[in-house]
């Protein structure tokens, strides 16, 4: 009998410390990412490209690369895969439906390394030469099935009587999904653009062999681009301690600039779900 | 006098055409895409197979002076750090995922669950560069201490620069972790709150019911979880790319440098030159690729069935 108690109390104790050691862990990488990020900002950083030595440049080569290249892959990614969502949540429970969603649940999981690998055949080696414009569509294979399940999941939400009230009016299936459900759920599926934006937007084995990488400050999507997860690959493995530091520099204004993303898309969500209550 | 449909119900008819379209257009091009992949990839690592053949996947020796690839180095590092990161990872990500649904009140859920979207949610080349310059020191300190305890010269040597398949897993392993947990948190939470109190009624404590009844309840679901965060663990690319330390030659200890498919791509694809050398990273490519397909298929039909039970 006392036996369990104990047992109880222990476990109960061990489950707790995993929970702790979760947000130490989550506290001693986020601390060190600001302290030595932050050490070393000063506005040349986020306004001048890399000089050669590397000693007092910045990375607004890699900021403008980061946004071009994330905004063109989620413009070339957006389409395919809202209406793949629409299209399996309008064909729940068919055949053809189940086997688009179990694709693109695989596709979610195929490692970034190999989209890289493919962007490079399938378009650099193809077209010889590296662009910003190959790891965009490189990225937006990645943007495609995260916004098709999200999509799909978000409308699939939308109330039926909503839907069936609008047929009951004689619309076509078109306005009905344009007018009713896409409306109604317009702030999850934004919510969820955002989400995979920042996903994309801090992704570096696909821009590799594409994107590979520019000192200058370059707005030709089919030039060579640099990009702050590239730049942050490129300072990290460098032996000069001046471009590491530019490394965690580079590596806070990222994190900054997906929890912006992140924070934008919950802060969607909560409204999302205050309608619903 | 035959009706004449009106103007704007031509519109809408081509526009409900158009919608229609769109929809089965993107949803094809959804499946195409993995053949795509498949055939792409096939294509251009073709010299790879003309070369070496099957035994690419069991050849050990992966030399590019003398042309000689094969894979076995890569898919020992590969399943060596996937699986390593899982065992280690694991029993936290159950506590955790435990500690949500059944200790602490909603006050505290939420802000834990919120951290671990955010370390979820951290880019791989983050994780890689905290990896490098916080982690692998300490494990160059650990490997350069344990010599001493086990009186290894060779390991206290090698211990300078502690980059190698230990610093790789346990980087992998504080990866998943935020994965794994929260697909565990969600089956967990659909446990029939009747189950739990008819256990807790008869008088079980806490663990007896976590331990007799959900756990049980769920224990399809959570390997479903498990088989999803190893196929994470074995794709990652970035982190472990910055801390394995490009060893081509076979491992021998968890404190040699190594190479997972995905790290050998990463690291030598820009220098690789020759033709044959191209097509066996690509090679190692397809590998990864058909292994993640599978893998991924496999954990939503058990996740599925899990759910269904």
């Amino acid at each position: 009998m006392t036996g369990r108690k104990v047992k109880n109390g222990v476990m109960g104790g061990l489950v707790a410390a995993s929970a702790l050691l979760l947000i130490a862990v989550l506290a001693v990488i986020v601390w060190h990412i600001f302290i030595s990020g932050v050490r070393y900002l000063n506005w040349d950083f986020f306004t001048k490209a890399p000089t050669p030595m590397g000693e007092s440049g910045g990375v607004f080569n890699a900021i403008v690369g980061t946004f071009l290249i994330t905004l063109v892959a989620a413009a070339i990614g957006t389409p395919f895969g809202m209406f793949a969502g629409i299209y399996v949540s309008e064909h729940r429970g068919q055949r053809f439906a189940d086997i688009v969603r179990l694709c693109a649940d695989a596709l979610q999981g195929v490692p970034s390394i190999v989209i890289g690998i493919f962007g490079y055949t399938f378009l650099v080696a193809r077209f010889r030469s590296y662009s910003a414009l190959s790891a965009s569509i490189a990225l937006a294979f990645m943007f495609v099935p995260t916004t098709a399940r999200v999509t799909e999941e978000v409308l699939n939400l939308v109330p039926s009587g909503l839907k069936e009230a609008a047929y009951a009016l004689g619309a076509r299936r078109s306005s009905v999904v344009w007018n009713v459900s896409i409306k109604t759920a317009a702030a999850g599926i934004t919510s969820g653009l955002l989400t995979s934006m920042a996903r994309i937007a801090g992704e570096t084995a696909p821009l590799l062999f594409t994107a590979f990488g520019s000192r200058y400050i370059e707005w030709n999507m089919l030039r060579p681009m640099s990009a702050l997860p590239l730049q942050i690959y490129i300072y990290a493995s460098s032996p000069y301690p001046v471009l590491q530091q530019q490394a965690w520099s580079a590596a806070f204004v990222l994190v900054l600039l997906i929890l912006l993303l992140q924070y934008g898309a919950k802060h969607l969500i909560a409204r999302v779900l205050r309608v619903k209550a | 006098m035959v009706a004449q449909p009106s103007r704007s119900d031509r519109r809408e008819l081509v526009r409900e055409r158009a919608f229609t379209a769109a929809g089965v257009t993107a949803a094809v091009a959804l499946v195409t895409t993995i053949l795509l992949f498949l055939f792409e990839l096939f294509i251009t690592s073709r010299s790879s197979r003309a070369a070496f053949g099957w035994s690419f996947l069991w050849r050990s020796e992966w030399n590019p002076v003398t042309e000689k690839f094969g894979a076995l180095p890569m898919i020992v590092g590969t399943l060596v750090t996937g699986f390593g990161a899982l065992l280690i990872s694991t029993p936290f990500a159950l506590g955790i995922a435990i500690f949500l649904a059944d200790y602490a009140g909603k006050r505290a859920a939420e802000p834990i669950k919120y951290l671990i979207s955010l370390l979820g949610g951290l880019p791989s080349v983050i994780f890689g560069l905290w990896g490098l310059f916080v982690l692998v020191p300490l494990v160059s300190k650990f490997e350069v201490w344990f010599g001493k305890l086990v009186g290894s010269e060779a390991l206290v040597a090698s211990g300078t620069t502690g980059v190698g398949l230990l610093a790789a897993i346990l980087l992998l392993g504080i990866m998943i972790l935020p994965f794994s947990a929260s697909l565990i948190l969600e089956s967990l939470l659909v446990v029939p709150t009747e189950l739990k109190e008819g256990a807790l009624a008869l008088g079980a404590t806490k663990w007896d019911t976590i331990q007799n009844v959900e756990l049980p309840y769920v224990h399809k679901s959570t390997v479903g979880a498990l088989v999803l965060s190893l196929g994470r663990a074995l794709g990652e690319t970035m982190a472990v790319t910055m801390v394995i330390g490009n060893g081509m030659k076979m491992p021998t200890s968890l404190f040699d440098p190594a190479n997972t498919l995905a790290s050998a791509i990463a690291n030598q694809f820009l220098e690789a030159t020759s033709p044959v050398y191209i097509a066996s990273l690509i090679q190692l490519g397809l590998i990864l690729f058909v292994i993640s397909i599978i893998i991924n298929i496999a954990a939503r039909v058990i996740l599925r069935r899990g759910v269904q039970q």
